[in-house]
């Protein structure tokens, strides 16, 4: 286990490299000039060579993207260029706190409910409760989570006022007033990802229950609950595994529509900002903070899945 | 009329404040134009209702039109209420309110002398003071730091008599030094509305309670140029820098000091100031929180997780409108989308180009869609037509005519135009850049919408600085098309002297017009109601006719505030003012 955890983070960081390279070419040879930007469109090419001399943009790629990787090494990417005097890493840490917080909020919520609705689900298989389960889940994965935030919004927090509408707790907030502010844009994320999630786990969960293993541990006298707890789960909650774990680097950095909505600094909102200057040492630091999340997160979930699965080690090259 | 009074009315008075009472007593003003100049200049309530009493009741019949905003409550049917400028008494004391305001600009930080947004406004307005400041009827009022003023006999030379007890925050006074030391800094700055009318060194500081001011020109204006409606005009300590922020020295006159501030959110907090001379505030402290959205801060205010907000627009605010628990503040307004056009550079230097643009807009197709009717049409010029000095026979009024638009196409020489118009993600602009885009189209014209964020705009797109070889146009590198804000002044002197003045600093349109800039120096030198509106007459056809840029319209400013909240004050130009404030 210990070889193959090893050989998973070896290749988690050669990929690393090479998307931190990709976010520097995107940024570079992607049409956009932030010194041009910067000095205006009719200013004199000598304001705006002195604006990219000034930013490091005139030197070569190579040397750019060796300042890049030692930014990233000592976690210093220097100065925002759209908030002079702002440490990039002091812009995009509180962006990041808040983000995990309502990550990790929306995950407790949605993973729990999602698996037990796909394990319910294919349980009853092909009754009215299973066909009900898929169809809620299909249709509330099809709304994009920040129109289901504004609906949200606007009835339990405006209307009914059951909780706060603006996801922006006090200083001096507590844990459970935070979670109180936090709970309709987690809501929002739930009602996205519990159709996808519980899909997923409805046809694992009917897949394992098909299988000649739990077949015989039905023939030994098990009952169902003991057959799915002990046996099913295990199997069936893989590919769940694997999903949920390239999602959670989405939630970091992909709810802008959701965070403006609930007036929520996360990371991304921080990132859509950054990208619209354009200011590209907050751009960077924001995209390869959340490829970072990426990583560790699919890290954790093949290293959850060769947990869960010993012969998965042997396909993924352990040992 | 009781003209022994009036006389002896006449024989205290200069000669500016006699050519005001002769423009009242002859009807040539009404009496709500009466009292608005009268504060201007420095007349003093008893005084001004002497000469009203004298003059017997008027009819308010003079002609003048209503400016937008400024209807009292009961002109209108919905459930919310509506008062002018503010909601009067206090409830009880103690709490904290908090206001959902605009996100600032985040490249100007919280400087009082550098800031452009109505958000960067209100935090640091919150600290410090004006010289001038607001009364209950949104007309400048001696609320400020000056408790009087008046000009000498020609309005060159203006004299600010300063509170006796007003002190910074750690307790020592404020002293002409202090305004000296201001003003200066603005004159430096080439202060939108001062530049051209101080210089360094125009106030002079000898006697610590008074400053006198003296103008490079006459001006009849000077004390609203100093007032609040001059957001960057706020009075800063004698050794404060340039280039300062409110959060580096967190030291002001005002009724509060700041206690946090949070950049990434645009969210400051602050204390009472225990040394402010209007007294204890009831409120314990304030809070002005950012929204990047004006959507999302009305449903911060529907649903009560805010007390006030600053701004909200028509279309988006109907629930508020429409809410009996919300009181809506509309303070007096000019505020104004102005469409820019780079005549220096670009293809629009040809002012037939300009015409042609101006001459497809549908104004009022943009009035009733955006502002639902709470706004008034524009004609090309800054000038409200509420002011006692607008020319309503000036020019006639633009319709959209885009036969006229291609024929002018067609006399510029030009087959077609393709250009980029640019925007910040302000309210309702990226909207109106959108019906303007429908409207072009019309007469051939093909434009498309660039809207980006508000907080980068200014610098990129609006007046992103001059050539380095020619300082004379501040906004030479101003994109050729555009709309931008500007927000609420009593006068227009801003409008003309800062964004149409050959030089001025918010000149995006780099107009260089002569003939302009000697008609706004008589203007700024009248110091009687006639010859202002004389000089305001020409400059109303001279814009009209080389359109720098399009004003369609003047829109109403609304604000409000939960009802469980009293006494907030609220101005056009973004001031939410809640010294007075109180929440049960």
């Amino acid at each position: 286990m210990l070889r193959f955890a090893l050989r998973r983070l070896a290749l988690a960081l050669i990929t690393l490299v090479i998307l931190i390279f990709v976010i520097f070419l995107l940024t570079r040879v992607f049409p956009s000039d932030p010194a041009r930007q910067l000095a205006g469109p009719f200013a004199p090419q000598e304001r705006v060579d002195e604006l990219n001399e000034q930013f490091g943009l005139d030197d070569p790629l190579w040397q750019q993207f060796g300042r890049l990787l030692v930014d990233v090494l000592t976690l210093d990417f220097g100065e925002s260029f759209s908030q002079p005097g702002e440490q990039v890493v002091d812009l995009v840490r509180p962006a990041l706190w808040k983000s995990t917080q309502l990550v990790l909020f929306a995950l407790v919520m949605t993973i729990p409910i999602s698996i037990a609705g796909g394990v319910i689900a294919a349980r009853k298989k092909d009754t009215l409760l299973d066909r009900g389960i898929v169809t809620l889940g299909l249709a509330s994965a099809s709304i994009p989570e920040f129109v289901s935030g504004v609906l949200i919004q606007y009835v339990l927090g405006v209307r009914l006022g059951w909780f706060p509408a603006i996801a922006t707790p006090p200083d001096d907030a507590g844990f459970l007033t935070t979670l109180d502010y936090l709970f309709l844009p987690a809501l929002a994320i739930v009602t996205v990802y519990f159709g996808y999630i519980a899909r997923i786990t409805r046809a694992g969960t009917i897949t394992a229950l098909d299988s000649d293993y739990s077949r015989t541990a039905f023939m030994k006298g098990m009952t169902t609950t003991a057959v799915v707890r002990k046996h099913v789960l295990r199997n069936s909650l893989q590919p769940t595994v694997a999903v949920t774990g390239t999602q959670i680097g989405y939630l970091f950095g992909g709810l802008v529509g959701l965070e403006i909505v609930f007036n929520y600094p996360g990371l991304g909102r921080l990132i859509f900002r950054a990208a619209t200057a354009p200011d590209f040492p907050l751009l960077q630091a924001g995209v390869i903070t959340v490829a970072v999340i990426f990583m560790l997160c699919t890290l954790g979930a093949d290293l959850l899945i060769a947990w869960m699965n010993p012969r998965a080690r042997l396909n993924l090259g352990g040992q | 009329m009781d003209w022994k009074r009036l006389d002896s009315a006449r024989e205290s008075s200069g000669p500016i404040e006699v050519d005001l009472i002769e423009a009242y007593a002859q009807g040539r003003i009404n009496r709500r134009n009466f009292v608005k100049r009268g504060t201007i200049i420095g007349l003093s309530v008893p005084f001004m209702g002497a000469i009203i009493a004298a003059c017997g009741d008027d009819d308010d019949s003079s002609g003048d039109t209503a400016a937008p905003g400024t209807e009292t409550a009961g002109t209108e049917a919905p459930a919310g209420t509506e008062a002018p400028a503010g909601s009067d008494a206090p409830a009880s004391s103690g709490g904290v309110i908090v206001v959902a305001n605009q996100q600032g600009d985040a490249n100007s930080g919280l400087d009082p002398v550098n800031m452009l947004d109505l958000g960067t406004y209100n935090v640091v307005s919150q600290s410090f003071e004006y010289l001038v400041g607001v009364g209950d009827d949104g007309n400048i009022a001696d609320t400020g730091l000056a408790s009087e003023w008046a000009p000498n006999d020609d309005a060159t030379v203006w004299t600010f008599t300063l509170r006796e007890n007003a002190t910074w925050a750690d307790g020592s006074p404020v002293t002409s030094a202090d305004v000296a030391a201001t003003l200066d800094r603005l004159a430096e700055a080439n202060n939108a509305a001062l530049g051209g009318v101080i210089d360094v060194g125009s106030t002079d500081s000898s006697d610590p309670t008074k400053a006198v001011v003296t103008l490079l020109q006459a001006n009849g204006n000077f004390p609203v140029l100093v007032s609040i409606f001059n957001a960057q005009s706020l009075i800063t300590p004698v050794d404060y820098s340039s280039g300062t922020t409110l959060d580096e020295r967190p030291e002001g006159s005002g009724a509060w000091v700041l206690d946090s501030w949070d950049a990434a959110t645009f969210t400051a907090k602050f204390v009472r100031n225990a040394n402010w001379w209007g007294g204890e505030t009831p409120l314990d402290g304030i809070e002005i929180r950012g929204f990047a959205d004006i959507g999302t801060q009305v449903t911060a205010m529907q649903s009560r997780e805010v007390d006030a907000i600053q701004q909200f627009p028509v279309i988006g605010g109907e629930g508020l409108l429409n809410d009996a628990n919300f009181v809506v503040l509309t303070p007096p307004s000019a505020n104004h989308r102005q469409v820019w056009f780079n005549t220096q550079q670009g293809q629009f230097t040809d002012k037939l180009v300009r015409q042609a643009i101006a001459w497809t807009l549908d104004r009022q197709q943009m009035v009733d869609t955006l502002w639902a009717g709470r706004a008034e049409i524009g004609n090309d010029h800054p000038v409200l037509s509420s002011l006692p000095f607008f020319d309503d026979s000036a020019v006639e009024q633009r319709t959209p005519d885009p036969e006229m638009a291609k024929q002018l196409l067609a006399d510029a020489g030009v087959d077609s135009i393709t250009a980029v118009c640019e925007t910040g993600d302000l309210q309702e602009i990226p909207q109106l850049a959108a019906i303007i885009q429908q409207n072009a189209a019309a007469a051939g014209i093909n434009l498309t919408v660039n809207t980006q964020s508000n907080s980068t705009f200014y610098g990129a797109a609006w007046c992103p600085g001059p050539n380095d070889s020619d300082e004379s146009l501040p906004c030479d590198n101003a994109a050729e098309f555009g709309i931008v804000d500007y927000g609420h002044r009593p006068v227009p002197d801003v409008y003309f002297s800062s964004a149409l003045r050959t030089g001025g600093p918010w000149n995006s349109s780099n107009f260089a017009n002569a003939e302009f800039d000697q008609l706004l120096l008589d203007y700024q030198g009248s110091i009687d109601v006639d010859s202002q509106k004389a000089a305001v007459s020409q400059m109303q056809s001279l814009l009209w006719d080389e359109v720098p840029a399009c004003y369609p319209y003047f829109y109403n400013f609304l604000g409000g505030h939960d009802a469980s909240v009293t006494g907030v004050k609220a101005t056009s130009l973004g001031h939410t003012i809640l010294s007075g404030a109180s929440k049960s």
